[in-house]
Formats: structure tokens, C-alpha cells, sequence
């Protein structure tokens, strides 16, 4: 393996990772199964689907929060995720004026 | 495994600081955890038979029922039965009652004598399974967040860092995991044997680990999550609200417990049923739930489905016991339950949960030890967060064992005393933990291991001792001591005794011919002139 350069390097950036992936990694989690709860198979019937619906949001957001620190820079992990969160999201409303 | 030596570095941080902040909860959560999976053996193995209601046959329980709902104000408003072997037996609270780790509750329970009268006696209801349940849930942290344990919402947030801990643990193990996996290597000094045994037990119980961790953190946060949900929701109720009653029924009117049990059968085939629990017999609102098990099935609670009904018209208000009229995603969310409580394969699903909670418990304590090794100094006094942590990782981890062993050994001596039996337990346990840590802050990290494994060894002995004694003794309550279950606690409490005694004397080597520049090691004052040799520098 080649030797990285300093800027190459993952920089620590702890708090500023921990604090977008503990927010912005919950919010994608939830964008996500806004999807899966309105568009996803039932629709949206009250009774043991919301039971799970709830306990998914953590596990998508565990994993998130678990390997964002991969992220490069701080910035980089704001910019992924914003993306990440905004495709989701576009997904959810242009669902939604479909529908 | 090549993975780049940045990411490396920087998990190692994370596993280090995730790992080292939420190892000691966590130990207690998981040791406390392991011996919850056999909560209802230690409760009956704790309770006195002869203070418990004596079973009566099924047909004599209803009018036992009728007989006591007359006469007794408290069993107008709820009551339980318990089924067993030998018939079903009748409870009441006179004190307390309802859900969670309650220290002042009473029973009460009755029996008809031969000339149908009735017989009515009181006990305290015996909370040492529920102290242990509550140990796991909390670590032992006091005080509430609104209906919600502080304890519980502090290990909801140390499971989302050991989940964390263990992602940034198989990364870091990554480049090394095939070839050294199952390489325990005893050679290359205690370190690097630490190090093998925390890496296999890690990786070999990964699956039950992040299930854990994952589950730990819903059942902390399930409340806000359900918030954020019901704004995902929109407009639509999360739940149907539960209609309510307006009628109050005259308890002549309830149903024969057989006539229960043959809707329930219908309900549950393949469950047996534990317990009915009336409550709120004389309000509009009366609610009968009853608990029902399956060895081979996963069930929802810890150690039971359970099926809500209302007692007097016998409608299903809610039911755990999954049926295919219910939609695909019932039996997955169960099986999130279940898979937490290992309540899906018997005993021997037990068993095996048992194992896992206690080599999980070793997982954090040996994550300290490793932390504590890498820090150490190689010619000169350890630094003073070591020693903290050293004194803390042996006086949170042996004294939360120490203090659990202690409540179970007074457990029965608690019966001779007038005292209030589950404070007994209360004090036993937290005075133990607080003075365990005191000594090993007092007296350093080396001689207390050494100590306080001494100690648990003695107490573990004295566990099945004290079950002897009782036996022997003729007025003592009679705590069936013979019964397989409650043998077994015995049994366990001198396997446990066992590896104490093992541990104190490896601890008692180590520290005195162990490397000497640890801070495991005890110097004595003739030893001072030997010292540098031994540790072959001159400091």
C-alpha cells in the first residue's frame, strides 16, 4: 500500500462527526422509513407495522453513526449525508404529490 | 484483510473511548443480565413455600374466589392466580401491586381449612428477582426521568456506544481476523493472552452482541422514537386508542376461571397457561391478563405472551401470541423481543444466554484490563488515571457480583429477622458495591482483586451453606431446598465459587511474581532491593 499523504489521511474531527452523525444520521433513518411507512408494503396501517417501523429508524441509524467516522473530513461527512438526506427526501415528496 | 492504516488508527480511537466510558455499566448490566435469564428460579428459590398461596384444585378455586371477593375489601379490586402442577393458586395485594421493582408490597393469600373456612395469611411479596431484572435494566443507577429509569436512559445511551465499540472493533480486527482468530497465545505473556480471548469471544458472539446493544437502545428510547415517528405519521394515529368502559359489573357476574381457560386454549394452543392478574374489578375499566408460556416459541416478555382481556365480557383487548390473522409484521417485531430474552428454546436457550451474558461481561472487563496494560508505565510509578480506573474497573465489576452475592446469601437469613425483607436486599447490595469500591481506592487495585475474589469465593460457598442450615433447622420457613430448580442455584453458586478461588489465585501470582513494573503488582518492602533486577532496569 502506498504511504498517504498528511491531507489524504482521515482527519479526526470527532465531535463534529459524532454530532452530524448522531442528527443528521437520525434524520436520514427517519426519511428513510417515512418512505417505507407511507410507500413501503401495507401503506400506512396502524398496528403492529408502526411497532416495527419504530425499531428499524435505529437500526439504519446505528450503522450510520457506527461508520461515519470513515468520513474524511467533518465536511465531508455534512455533504454526504445533506445529500443523502435531501435524495430521501425528494424521493418522499415527489412520492407524495404522485399519490 | 488489508485495511488502510488511517482507518485503522481511527477506529482504534473510537473502539478505545466507547469501549473504556461504558465498559463498567455494562458489565453490570450483562453479568446482572445472565442471571435474569433464570429470574423465576431465584424467586422461588428465594421464596418460602409455606408463605406462598397454597394451590387448590380447579374446581374449588371459584369459590374460593367468591368466598374471599366477599369477605376481603383489597381482593374486590384485583387478584391473581397462579397455575401449577398441583392446581391454581390465590393471591391479593394488601399493599402495593402493579408493575416494576416495588420493596414495601404485600400479599396475601388464602386457603379454605376443612371445615370451609377461611384461612387468610400475609407475606411480603419476595423481590430479589425483580432486584436483580432491575440491575440489569439499570446498572443500579437510582432516580427517575419522568416515567422512565434515569439508569435505563443512561444504558440506552451506553448501548448506542457499544454498538458503536463493536463496528470500530471488528474493523480494527479486520486485517488480522483470519489468521489469528482462534490463536490463543499463553506464551507471549498475560497481554497478549487478554488481548486473543477478548478478540475471539468478541467476534464469536458478534451476532448476539449488536442484537443486544440494538434492542437495548429501543427499549431505552422507545418513547421519543414513537414521537418522531407520530410526526412521520402525519395526521394518522400511531395507535388505536383504547376505547373505555363505562359499565362497572358485579363480580358475581365474572366468568368460572375454566371458562377462561378454554378461550385461552383456543386462543394459544400450543401455550401454557402461568397466571391470570384481575385488576380494576370495581371500575368501569377491569382488566384480566394472563400470562402465557412456550418453551419453543418466541414469546414477548421476558418469560411469557400475554393476553389482555376484559374480564367480565372475556373481549381480547390485546394479545402478544402472534396467529396468522395478524399481518407479516407481528411475528418480526416478537422476535426482536424474544431474541433479547432468549426465551425461545427452553432451557437450554438459557443456558446459552446465560453463557453469553457472562463471556459478555468478560468482554468489557477484559477491554479494561487491555486499556490499563497499554497505558502502563514501563519503568516509572503508573500514572494516576490508570490507577483510577484500575480501582474502579475491580471495585464496580467485583463488588457489583460481590453485592448480588451477598443480597442472595442474607436472602434467607433475612426471614429469621424482624426486617423489612426487600430493603434487606436493597442495603445488601448497595452498601456491598459502595464499600467494594471504597476498599479498592483504600488499598489500591492489586490487593483488592485479590481480596474481593477471596471474598465472593467465601460468599458463593456460604449461598449453598445457608441453604444446609435452613434445611436442617426445624422452625425455619421451608424454602423446599431439595427441589431440582432450586438445587441448582446451589450448584451454580459453587461453580461460581469455584472460579473465584481460581481468579484470586491467579490475581495472587500475579502480583507477586508477575512482571513488576504492573499495576497488578504488590512490592513488598523486602521485595523494594529485588525489584529493579527483576523488572531488569534501573529506576
Amino acid at each position: 500500500m502506498a504511504q498517504l499523504l498528511p491531507q489524504d489521511k482521515i482527519q479526526p474531527h470527532w465531535w463534529r462527526k459524532t454530532f452530524i452523525g448522531i442528527f443528521m444520521g437520525l434524520l436520514l433513518s427517519y426519511g428513510i422509513i417515512a418512505l417505507f411507512a407511507w410507500f413501503g408494503p401495507d401503506g400506512l396501517t396502524t398496528n403492529t407495522k408502526v411497532q416495527f417501523n419504530m425499531w428499524m429508524i435505529s437500526a439504519i441509524w446505528l450503522p450510520i453513526l457506527s461508520l461515519c467516522y470513515l468520513f474524511k473530513t467533518a465536511r465531508s461527512a455534512f455533504i454526504c449525508l445533506l445529500m443523502a438526506n435531501g435524495c430521501v427526501y425528494l424521493l418522499f415528496a415527489s412520492l407524495w404529490w404522485l399519490q | 484483510m488489508k485495511i488502510r492504516p488511517d482507518v485503522l488508527r481511527t477506529y482504534q480511537s473510537v473502539h478505545t473511548w466507547t469501549g473504556i466510558t461504558t465498559s463498567l455499566l455494562l458489565f453490570i448490566a450483562f453479568f446482572a443480565g445472565a442471571l435474569t435469564m433464570f429470574k423465576p428460579q431465584i424467586e422461588q428459590w428465594a421464596s418460602p413455600s409455606n408463605l406462598a398461596a397454597t394451590p387448590v384444585s380447579e374446581q374449588r378455586i371459584d369459590q374460593l374466589i367468591s368466598q374471599v371477593t366477599q369477605e376481603q375489601d383489597k381482593a374486590r379490586e384485583g387478584f391473581n392466580i397462579d397455575f401449577s402442577e398441583d392446581g391454581a393458586a390465590l393471591s391479593w395485594f394488601v399493599q402495593g401491586g402493579g408493575r416494576g421493582l416495588r420493596l414495601n408490597d404485600k400479599l396475601a393469600f388464602a386457603n379454605l381449612d376443612n371445615d370451609k373456612q377461611l384461612v387468610v395469611q400475609q407475606a411480603p411479596s419476595n423481590e430479589l428477582g425483580n432486584l436483580i431484572d432491575q440491575l440489569h435494566r439499570t446498572a443500579g443507577i437510582i432516580g427517575k426521568v419522568g416515567h422512565e429509569d434515569l439508569g435505563v436512559l443512561i444504558l440506552g445511551v451506553a448501548a448506542a456506544l457499544y454498538f458503536i465499540a463493536l463496528i470500530s472493533g471488528v474493523i480494527i480486527l479486520l486485517p488480522t481476523l483470519v489468521k489469528q482468530l482462534f490463536a490463543l497465545r499463553q506464551h507471549k505473556g498475560a497481554n497478549r493472552l487478554w488481548l486473543d480471548s477478548h478478540n475471539l469471544v468478541g467476534v464469536v458472539s458478534l451476532p448476539f452482541h449488536l442484537l443486544i446493544a440494538w434492542t437495548a437502545v429501543v427499549f431505552a428510547f422507545h418513547d421519543p422514537m414513537y414521537d418522531g415517528l407520530s410526526v412521520v405519521y402525519g395526521d394518522k394515529p400511531l395507535f388505536e386508542p383504547r376505547a373505555r368502559g363505562t359499565i362497572t359489573y358485579n363480580l358475581d357476574q365474572l366468568p368460572s376461571m375454566a371458562e377462561y381457560q378454554k378461550q385461552l386454549t383456543a386462543l394459544a394452543p400450543d401455550h401454557r397457561i402461568d397466571k391470570f392478574e384481575f385488576s380494576g374489578l370495581n371500575t368501569p375499566n377491569p382488566s384480566l391478563a394472563a400470562y402465557l408460556s412456550a418453551n419453543d416459541r418466541m414469546q414477548r416478555g421476558g418469560y411469557f405472551d400475554i393476553i389482555y382481556l376484559h374480564p367480565f365480557t372475556q373481549e381480547v383487548a390485546y394479545s402478544t401470541v402472534t396467529s396468522s390473522e395478524q399481518d407479516a409484521y407481528a411475528p418480526i417485531v416478537n422476535s426482536f423481543f424474544s431474541l433479547h430474552f432468549g426465551n425461545y428454546a427452553g432451557n437450554y436457550g438459557r443456558w446459552m444466554y446465560f453463557t453469553m451474558g457472562l463471556l459478555g461481561a468478560f468482554l468489557f472487563y477484559s477491554g479494561n484490563l487491555l486499556w490499563l496494560e497499554k497505558r502502563r508505565e514501563k519503568h516509572n510509578e503508573q500514572r494516576k488515571a490508570t490507577k483510577i480506573m484500575a480501582a474502579l474497573t475491580i471495585g464496580v465489576c467485583l463488588g457489583s457480583m460481590l453485592g448480588i452475592a451477598i443480597a442472595m446469601l442474607a436472602s434467607k437469613w433475612l426471614y429469621f429477622f424482624d426486617v423489612q425483607l426487600n430493603q434487606g436486599y436493597m442495603w445488601s447490595y448497595y452498601a456491598t458495591f459502595a464499600l467494594a469500591i471504597g476498599y479498592s481506592f483504600y488499598r489500591g487495585a492489586a490487593r483488592s482483586a485479590i481480596h474481593l475474589l477471596y471474598m465472593l469465593t467465601l460468599v458463593c460457598l456460604a449461598i449453598p451453606a445457608t441453604s444446609l442450615i435452613t434445611f436442617i433447622i426445624a422452625s425455619a420457613p421451608n424454602w423446599s431446598s431439595t427441589e431440582p430448580g432450586n438445587l441448582m442455584v446451589e450448584v451454580i453458586a459453587m461453580v461460581f465459587a469455584f472460579v473465584f478461588w481460581r481468579a484470586a489465585n491467579k490475581a495472587k501470582s500475579r502480583a507477586y511474581f508477575g512482571e513488576r513494573n504492573s499495576i497488578w503488582a504488590i512490592n513488598l518492602p523486602q521485595n523494594k532491593g529485588l525489584e529493579p533486577a527483576i523488572a531488569g532496569s534501573t529506576s
